[in-house]
């Protein structure tokens, strides 16, 4: 243990990078799921629905107020319940853990994409509304055409930031035990004892992607205030 | 409240009607029983200080601003809560902004094409014609590829003007159009009105461009405090203010 032998890295590569790609997965399906759904979300309380944007409200301040760990159990745990009731006999129906994960990634993510949207919406200047009807434009041509591909502009740093602690955060799954990237480095380093080079290689990998992520944060920043400086 | 003047538009109709217009902002009164006729072809200035309600006149013709009394009728159409009444005066109706209002994610072209396309329904390669051809009659037929943040601000009132054009409205109103611009490129906003002017275009401009009000408009119409205090011919106007709010304010600007 007094040298460092990363040969363990390289034989059990296959294993790490099969964790690596679950928990790139994961984002992703959570990121398309959060961002579709954290848009009608948001749209439903920009739009003061009465009743669903009450109800949207209380969902996100729910959701943003606890832990993503104690949501994942709470899906894990109650989901199957509740599909049984709905299914009428009441017995328990089980929906295995990496639906579990998919899901609670799509809905815990589309809350926090559906606040930065929501202040998004807010910020787009009333001369763009203004703009739009007097062109004669629908609500439907104006929010599809005009303001949400602004708000998905003027948002994208935080929208990219938020996903980047949403890679992050894929590594609670261990609790439903599954294997991501970190998962599957940390069964590698009690299996053979080579603790501190999974972890420093696992490390690696979490700040190549995050800081590769974090320089298109900073190129969309920059391309962002170069489109609206005058 | 009606003068008849020394108009010489033809006039078999007007276009716009607007009858005993009351708009509050809460308590505030901004229009209490405006009444004003725009002849087809007819060019109208409003001016007035500040805080007099000419922009808010014009943002309730095309229903940017919701009237609270009296009626508006635009082209045949009474402005109702019916949508179908709102969308089809506005489709008629191009309106330019103080600070322009171009869509800042598309280019320019784009920006003149999107409107016809969508709520006129002409394809995409007929809207671009359209789109290009207005944009060389506003002379930036060359930044049709552009973004709007690329051009000079004369240059994107000229874009704004080019869009509105492009769904071939029978009225343009125009809000304080050079407000907003630098003093170096006022004229070439000016000129690309008075051409417009010259086309026939049925104009109602609020502005304070008194070479332009001189030049264009068949009607001065002065406002203040919400109502309108006094019409006339631009000469008679400017040589021969009646009301004392009139002088008043003449003398402010002139200076």
């Amino acid at each position: 243990m007094n040298t460092l032998d990363f040969s363990i890295v390289t034989q059990s590569w296959p294993y790490l990078w099969s964790g690596l790609l679950f928990s790139l997965a994961l984002t992703a399906a959570a990121f398309v799921i959060g961002m579709v759904l954290g848009t009608c979300l948001a749209l439903v309380q920009h739009f003061e629905i009465p009743v669903f944007a009450q109800i949207i409200r209380g969902y996100v301040a729910v959701i943003r107020s606890i832990p993503l760990i104690l949501v994942l159990f709470w899906f894990f745990f109650l989901v199957p319940i509740v599909l049984g009731h709905l299914s009428g006999n009441g017995r328990p129906i089980p929906i295995g853990a990496t639906y579990t994960a998919f899901i609670t990634f799509g809905l815990f993510e589309a809350a926090y994409y559906s606040e930065i949207i929501r202040v998004g919406l807010r910020a787009v200047n009333k001369g763009q509304f203004e703009a739009c009807q007097a062109l004669a434009l629908s609500t439907y041509d104006t929010y599809r055409h005009i303001v949400l591909p602004q708000v998905l502009r003027v948002a994208s740093p935080i929208i990219l930031s938020q996903t980047i602690i949403l890679f992050q955060d894929t590594s609670l799954v261990y609790v439903l035990s599954l294997t991501d990237l970190l998962g599957a480095a940390s069964k590698l380093a009690q299996l053979n004892g080579r603790l501190v080079e999974m972890y420093l290689v696992v490390a690696v990998a979490y700040l190549a992607i995050s800081s590769a992520a974090s320089q298109c944060v900073a190129v969309l920043r920059k391309r962002y205030a170069l489109a609206t400086s005058r | 409240m009606h003068r008849e003047t020394s108009s010489n538009a033809a006039q078999p109709g007007p276009i716009v009607v607007v009858e005993s217009l009351v708009k509050r902002f809460g308590a505030f009164t901004a229009l209490n029983d405006v009444n004003l006729r725009v002849g087809i072809g007819e060019k109208i200035v409003l001016c007035g200080p500040s805080g007099s309600g000419k922009s808010t006149l014009i943002r309730c013709i095309n229903h940017i601003e919701k009237h609270d009394g009296g009626r508006i009728i635009v082209d045949g159409v009474e402005l109702s809560n019916r949508l179908a009444d709102i969308n089809s005066v506005r489709s008629e109706t191009g309106m330019v902004f103080q600070s322009f209002n171009l869509f800042p994610h598309l280019t320019v072209a784009e920006n003149c094409m999107l409107a016809p396309m969508k709520v006129r329904g002409i394809s995409q390669a007929e809207a671009r014609d359209r789109a290009l051809g207005l944009l060389r009659k506003v002379r930036i037929q060359d930044q049709a590829d552009k973004y709007p943040a690329q051009l000079s601000g004369g240059q994107q009132q000229r874009v704004a003007i080019a869009r509105a054009l492009c769904m071939q409205p029978k009225i343009m109103l125009f809000d304080e159009p050079t407000s907003a611009l630098d003093p170096e490129m006022v004229k070439e906003v000016l000129d690309t009105m008075v051409e417009l002017a010259r086309d026939g275009m049925t104009m109602v401009c609020v502005t304070h461009e008194m070479g332009f009000a001189r030049e264009v408009a068949d009607r001065v119409v002065f406002m203040d405090r919400g109502s309108i205090v006094e019409e006339a011919d631009p000469e008679t106007f400017f040589r021969a203010p009646r009301t004392e709010r009139a002088k008043g304010f003449l003398n402010q600007i002139i200076h």
